[in-house]
């Protein structure tokens, strides 16, 4: 992947010859919080219903006709526009995308507003979606990153269309980049592109007022019971806010987490709860970073009963890996697994553009691959042992969702 | 060492060299794709799953499948797992109704060990008992020695509580009358927690057999040497003598005898709906291809009749979800409307989906131009990753019998014109055809 800064804007491109779907990604930094919870969530989705040229069933027309896949997305960080097209339809695809991005009416401001409102509704139906809401809510509490489906229910209908115009504003004034992986000709010929063409692309740097957390705002252990009465398995979460890929820490925690429940068959969770004590046909550790922040967490869905002994069983897998560091064997094994991982999630052209796109926007350089995987190789087995004894002291937040009966208090 | 019969080459759409197609003299086939790619998927497609299941034995392909990986003579259960998953790997499996695969993707400069391990897993799964577990009651006690077979009862429960799940399985239960795939691939908990190692064993040894199994490698390689792999290692045992599993008669039903309406209740807000027909095999390439391009035109998409018909042109729109989709299978495809609704605009939307069905009797040429388009689009998509291009394989070779039909698709699609969908439609997708699965909250009429 090549950077180029034309006129002010970002344009980075990879060349992936006999590949025939391109992707573009147009990436738009957040740095501000929201007004309310959701705004960004909407803006995403109005951007897709309209503009001056298009109502929302002409705009779809126009980009289903050719099979141009677009979406919208708003992140903790950002808002993304991903497109991916056969090649021989690269003009069409960065004509209606500029359009949308320019000239949206956001005329179905109350349509969509109800559109939201119902799909949430329905997300919510899904007990494991209702546990990652409260957990990130619970964590982040008053934080920009609480805003999680529940939130945004709660403020929706306090968002005007004026709060959506305002909104696109700061969109198009924030720090932008174009990225681009596919089959094409000549760097200078789609750099020259976008600087005609896409001049609105120019980044704009902004300051950010959105605060770093990166430990966990609670005092003691706490616990959020959400009863469901008919539910055969329960739902449990616990997890940590640690630091992100800027500390040092990152490649530890990666490590941890590859180790306790993320490699695939072999983690420690998968071993010994799920194949030796049969808890659960689901059982993982992630970490995921963020600009501001970052979540540890372990999660099982299991029989009601066997929530107590999921909870001893992930502090017994930590404690055993705060007192003993891996064996050289498990620990290279880890390193290996996350470099098999990282070329098996950028394969194609969307993938290489979302996870370059995303590194450049977060301030980590095009080479952060690289240098992530040099801190992972560099990492000994006692940091491992470090992060875990990290996690044990640190208070917990710990969000069940099960039958009433089985309730419990810490 | 296996013995080569034949090798062909086959032409396959988007990838730039012909597949190698080797079939051993045991029966055995082995397909090669060449991809430039870091990675390399290797996997096996056994023709079985639930497809090849009775009441006694249901949920046993699948089980099958966590069990293979719990060891072999070569290598007890976890060193799998945890070789390939150190060598930077990615494996897992899945069952289905007429197959069971097995996969690992793995960086490029480890596969030769990935194949080794890969064949011995597929020709020499042990079933140590105490990997399976003890037998019991799922009702009662649970056992203190849980293994296996509570993991999959585990995940039972989790699709007990997952709304969509418990939908198709019971549109699933509704539309046959007793074909096989009536049944639920997963099976049930009191089979799964009473069926013996010596059934599962019996199982494995009628349904693993050479011919019934066809390995892919896709990826950056040296073709006489996976060729050479393949035949070294997959050595299979001889179990002709063996007393084959029985299965269940296996007439295709390609019509719903008695179209029903079936209803089940959970804490839910919104209402769950599928609505399904069943169609003619996956094997009839024309037919099968004309479903796809319905599927587009009625349910895929922002632009889809569904969606702007009855989300986008109302002002307020009751519909959260709203899609079609075909599935195929190698004795008869269905083909689904899939609706998240209001709860308190039940019928409406059953009426409304079956006036959307009925209107599938007049299809437009631009409609049809762009559903074309998806469909040839969808090849150049499943081209981008080794495993991508293996699942399709495996796809074109188990379901659709032929890896040659992949290559007609594109000759076929060609001579699809608006009348002869419309017939198809009239032919399947009438609203008088259909039955209708509802899941709605507790309370609910």
């Amino acid at each position: 992947m090549k950077h180029y800064n034309k006129e002010g804007i970002n344009i980075l491109l990879k060349k992936a010859p006999m590949t025939p779907r391109t992707s573009v990604c147009l990436f738009f930094k957040t740095n501000k919080k929201e007004k309310y919870y959701g705004i960004n969530s909407l803006l995403a989705r109005l951007l897709l219903q309209g503009t001056k040229k298009y109502t929302a069933l002409q705009l779809a027309d126009e980009f289903e006709n050719e099979c141009i896949d677009i979406s919208i997305k708003s992140k903790q960080d950002y808002i993304k526009a991903s497109l991916v097209f056969m090649k021989e339809d690269f003009n069409k695809a960065m004509e209606l995308s500029k359009d949308l991005l320019l000239n949206s009416t956001f005329d179905d401001f109350e349509k969509e507003v109800y559109k939201l409102k119902g799909e949430i509704i329905s997300d919510l139906d899904n007990p494991k979606m209702k546990l990652t809401d409260s957990f990130v809510k619970n964590l982040f509490k008053e934080h920009p990153y609480s805003s999680t489906h529940t939130k945004i229910l709660e403020d929706l209908d306090k968002i005007s269309k004026e709060d959506i115009i305002s909104a696109h504003k700061e969109l198009l004034n924030s720090q932008k980049a174009i990225v681009i992986a596919g089959d094409f000709d000549d760097d200078n010929k789609i750099i020259d592109y976008f600087c005609t063409n896409f001049s609105f692309m120019k980044s704009i740097d902004t300051n950010c007022e959105i605060e770093d957390i990166f430990k966990n705002d609670i005092k003691k252990d706490e616990l959020v019971w959400i009863s469901k009465n008919d539910a055969s398995q329960a739902q449990v979460i616990q997890g940590w806010i640690v630091d992100s890929f800027k500390s040092e820490m990152c490649a530890k925690y990666s490590l941890l987490n590859n180790i306790l429940g993320s490699s695939g068959l072999s983690s420690r969770l998968f071993v010994n709860l799920r194949d030796k004590q049969g808890l659960a046909y689901n059982v993982r550790s992630q970490y995921e970073t963020l600009l501001h922040s970052a979540i540890f967490n372990m999660y099982i869905g299991t029989t009601p009963k066997n929530i107590q002994k999921s909870l001893d069983g992930f502090k017994d897998e930590l404690e055993k890996l705060a007192l003993l560091p891996p064996d050289e064997v498990e620990l290279k094994g880890a390193k290996e697994n996350i470099s098999g991982r990282m070329k098996y999630f950028t394969q194609n052209n969307s993938q290489i553009a979302s996870v370059q796109g995303y590194n450049f926007m977060m301030g980590l350089g095009l080479d952060y691959n690289e240098r992530f995987l040099e801190d992972i190789f560099n990492t000994k087995a006692k940091d491992i042992s470090l992060m875990a004894q990290n996690l044990l002291e640190a208070p917990k937040l710990i969000v069940v969702v099960a039958p009433e009966e089985y309730k419990f208090e810490l | 060492m296996a013995e080569i019969l034949k090798k062909e080459n086959i032409e396959f759409p988007y990838l730039e060299k012909p597949l190698s197609v080797y079939t051993f003299k045991n029966g055995h086939k082995a397909i090669l794709a060449y991809k430039d790619s870091p990675m390399i998927n290797i996997s096996s497609w056994v023709k079985t799953g639930s497809i090849n299941e009775n009441s006694e034995n249901n949920g046993v392909s699948h089980f099958v499948e966590h069990l293979l990986f719990k060891g072999t003579t070569k290598h007890k259960a976890g060193v799998f797992d945890r070789t390939m998953e150190q060598k930077g790997g990615i494996i897992n499996a899945a069952t289905w109704k007429d197959y069971t695969f097995y996969y690992i993707n793995i960086p490029k400069e480890h596969y030769k060990l990935a194949l080794e391990m890969h064949a011995d897993m597929m020709v020499d799964a042990l079933f140590p008992k105490d990997e399976i577990g003890c037998a019991f009651n799922p009702d009662g006690v649970a056992p203190k020695d849980k293994r296996e077979r509570y993991v999959v009862i585990e995940e039972i429960k989790m699709g007990e509580d997952n709304n969509w799940r418990r939908v198709y399985k019971n549109i699933n239960s509704i539309m046959y009358q007793s074909h096989p795939y009536k049944r639920e691939v997963i099976g049930t908990k009191q089979i799964i927690a009473n069926i013996s190692q010596e059934e599962i064993m019996r199982y494995y040894k009628t349904f693993y057999t050479p011919e019934n199994i066809t390995t892919i490698v896709v990826g950056d390689f040296v073709e006489e040497d996976v060729v050479k792999l393949i035949q070294e290692n997959f050595i299979f045992k001889d179990n002709s003598n063996i007393e084959k599993c029985k299965s269940d008669k296996q007439i295709p039903e390609l019509k719903i005898q008695n179209p029903t309406t079936v209803v089940d209740y959970a804490e839910v807000n919104t209402g769950y709906l599928m609505m399904g027909a069943l169609c003619d095999s996956a094997k009839n390439l024309k037919e099968t291809i004309a479903l796809d391009l319905l599927s587009t035109i009625l349910g895929d998409g922002k632009s889809s009749r569904l969606y702007s018909n009855l989300v986008e042109k109302q002002k307020e729109p009751y519909y959260y979800q709203l899609e079609s989709c075909h599935y195929q299978f190698r004795d008869g495809d269905n083909f689904f409307i899939e609706a998240n609704f209001d709860l308190d605009k039940k019928d409406i939307v059953i009426d409304e989906l079956k006036k959307e069905l009925d209107n599938l009797s007049t299809i437009k040429e631009d409609e049809l131009k762009k559903a074309k388009k998806r469909a040839l689009v969808n090849f150049a998509t499943d081209s981008e990753m080794v495993c991508d291009i293996a699942d399709s394989i495996g796809y074109w070779v188990t379901v659709a019998g032929d890896i040659t039909q992949a290559h007609n698709y594109l000759k076929t699609l060609d001579e699809i014109d608006c009348e002869y969908l419309q017939n198809i439609a009239k032919k399947y997708l009438k609203s008088s055809m259909v039955s209708t699965s509802l899941l709605l909250a507790k309370g609910e009429n």
